[in-house]
């Protein structure tokens, strides 16, 4: 038992890189993903092309490879660019080039959330907001944003949990510095150091079922609140059925 | 390989087109095609247990008896809340602890025990060595049970969206419990399951690029190796560091596997959709 909880603790500065890994990306990429929303659904068929192609493509490759693939562009253009400009400190860090892939990735899984459900708002609703004489921001604002973002709200709380679990691969793509040890890192290690798998890897999974549920419980509450103003759902009723 | 053309041939290609095909046919690049076999194996093989999986928890999650049931919802829960990768290593060294932990139990005396110094295995003899063959198919089967939990959840759902009339109607024809789920539910299920399953498919040939982990030379560590720098001209051609290029023709091959995936799921989903599709699209 103690040697679980000391685990536990030994784990926990860990932790901390896969939430900064999650954290500094989820916001960004919500942002990036209304636009690309709107650029895959916008009748310009330049700015549609180009959206639905970025949407495509980082949807479907591998988080992986796409972490390989921006880390080697970094390097190769470190003499020619970045080291010139004194910044290549900061674009080959770990600690900013892996959220800025997680934030490339998120941003084309999320759009094709916001893409969906733009796609369901009401018709009607958007006819009679210009019947108002509403404006395109006016629109935006008080019909199609409240819409969107309720439909689209369950399967982002998904994609918010999958991102964080994706954070796992980020340090076996990007160079470890020193100490700045992720989950997975970690737990690869201690296993390699006493090969004790039913420990390590159960402790890391611990930490990231912990934090799913973080997120689930957090997510839930705002949905909550964004369905506010609808007819009440029935209550989730607890009747266990011990045998059906 | 250009040895191999036709003289005119070789004539008529000119000299850059020649030092080209010269290079992207020289051993090493030839070792990183075929290499593609490992990750078409595991996406193939771990597919088809994902699907076996899927299929198993499902039932599982609808048995009658209560811990059945309660294993399917632990299995589909727990291994979709922990990350793929998580459960991708895990497996295999877990697997391969356990065997050499029952081995040791027969093999190891209490001297050979004493003797060994390394953490693991408690006895050199229990050793168990895995080559490229066993991780690929251990990678496979833990791929599969990765995804089958998401199967699981897919297959769940179908089964229960397939009409009740229609069972209905086939017990009222006489049919037994279990012929009423082979002939009727599962039969009728694919057509609900299989835009799920697709997602479930493209996860795991996603999934097929962690086979680096697992010390399987794949098509990743080919592309990090001919990409790397190479300053040698006895090794190679010489260049700087191209690795990006090889990771962007895998991204591009990823891709296509994706494009050719769907295109595979709206044939099948016209298939099974024969004479039902435009109910349940409604």
């Amino acid at each position: 038992m103690e040697v679980i909880l000391n685990e536990i603790l030994r784990f926990a500065p860990a932790a901390l890189f896969n939430i900064y890994f999650a954290a500094a990306s989820i916001p960004i990429g919500f942002g990036l993903a209304i636009l690309f929303a709107f650029g895959k659904g916008s009748k310009n068929p330049l700015i549609s092309a180009v959206s639905r192609g970025y949407i495509y493509a980082f949807r479907g490759s591998p988080l992986f490879i796409q972490l390989f693939m921006f880390y080697s562009l970094a390097l190769s253009m470190n003499i020619s660019t970045w080291k010139p400009m004194g910044i290549d400190w900061l674009v080959l860090h770990p600690l900013f080039l892996g959220p800025l892939v997680l934030v490339l990735n998120t941003t084309a899984y999320t759009a094709e959330i916001f893409y969906g459900a733009l796609r369901a708002v009401p018709h009607g609703e958007l006819e009679a907001a210009r019947a108002y004489g509403m404006g395109p921001w006016q629109q935006f604002r008080s019909v199609t944003w409240p819409h969107m973002i309720r439909l689209a709200w369950p399967a982002y709380t998904n994609e918010v949990v999958f991102l964080f679990h994706a954070t796992a691969i980020v340090y076996f793509a990007l160079p470890v510095i020193g100490e700045q040890k992720d989950l997975m890192i970690r737990a690869k290690e201690a296993f390699e150091r006493d090969f004790n798998a039913y420990l390590h890897f159960p402790i890391a999974a611990l930490y990231f079922l912990a934090v799913s549920l973080v997120v689930f419980f957090v997510f839930g509450r705002i949905y909550e609140r964004l369905v506010r103003h609808l007819e009440r759902a029935p209550k989730i009723r607890f009747s266990p059925k011990w045998l059906r | 390989m250009l040895d191999l053309l036709p003289e005119w041939m070789r004539d008529g290609l000119g000299d850059d087109a020649a030092f080209w095909i010269g290079y992207l046919t020289n051993g090493k690049h030839l070792a990183w095609y075929a290499s593609f076999q490992f990750t078409i194996f595991a996406a193939l093989i771990g597919g088809a247990l994902a699907l076996v999986f899927g299929l198993v928890g499902a039932s599982l999650k609808n048995a009658r008896f209560l811990p059945l049931r309660a294993v399917g919802d632990f299995y589909s829960a727990i291994v979709r809340g922990v990350p793929d990768v998580l459960f991708f290593l895990f497996f295999p060294l877990a697997f391969e602890q356990t065997v050499e932990w029952f081995v040791s139990s027969r093999v190891c005396t209490p001297d050979s025990i004493a003797a060994s110094v390394a953490p693991w295995p408690p006895c050199p003899q229990a050793n168990w060595f895995l080559g490229t063959t066993e991780y690929l198919l251990l990678a496979s089967v833990s791929l599969g049970l990765v995804y089958g939990a998401f199967a699981t959840n897919v297959i769940h759902g179908a089964m229960r969206a397939v009409p009740q009339g229609q069972l209905e109607a086939a017990r009222a024809y006489g049919f037994s419990a279990a012929q009423v789920r082979w002939r009727f539910q599962i039969r009728q299920m694919w057509v609900y399951a299989l835009p799920g399953l697709s997602n479930v498919w493209l996860l795991l040939v996603k999934a097929t690029s962690l086979l680096s982990l697992l010390q399987i030379a794949d098509i990743v560590l080919w592309a990090d190796r001919l990409g790397a720098p190479n300053f040698l001209p006895a090794v190679g051609l010489v260049h700087p560091d191209w690795r990006w290029r090889y990771y962007l023709a895998l991204l591009v091959f990823y891709i296509l596997v994706t494009w050719l995936s769907e295109k595979g799921f709206e044939a099948l989903m016209r298939r099974a959709g024969r004479g039902v599709l435009a109910e349940v699209r409604r």
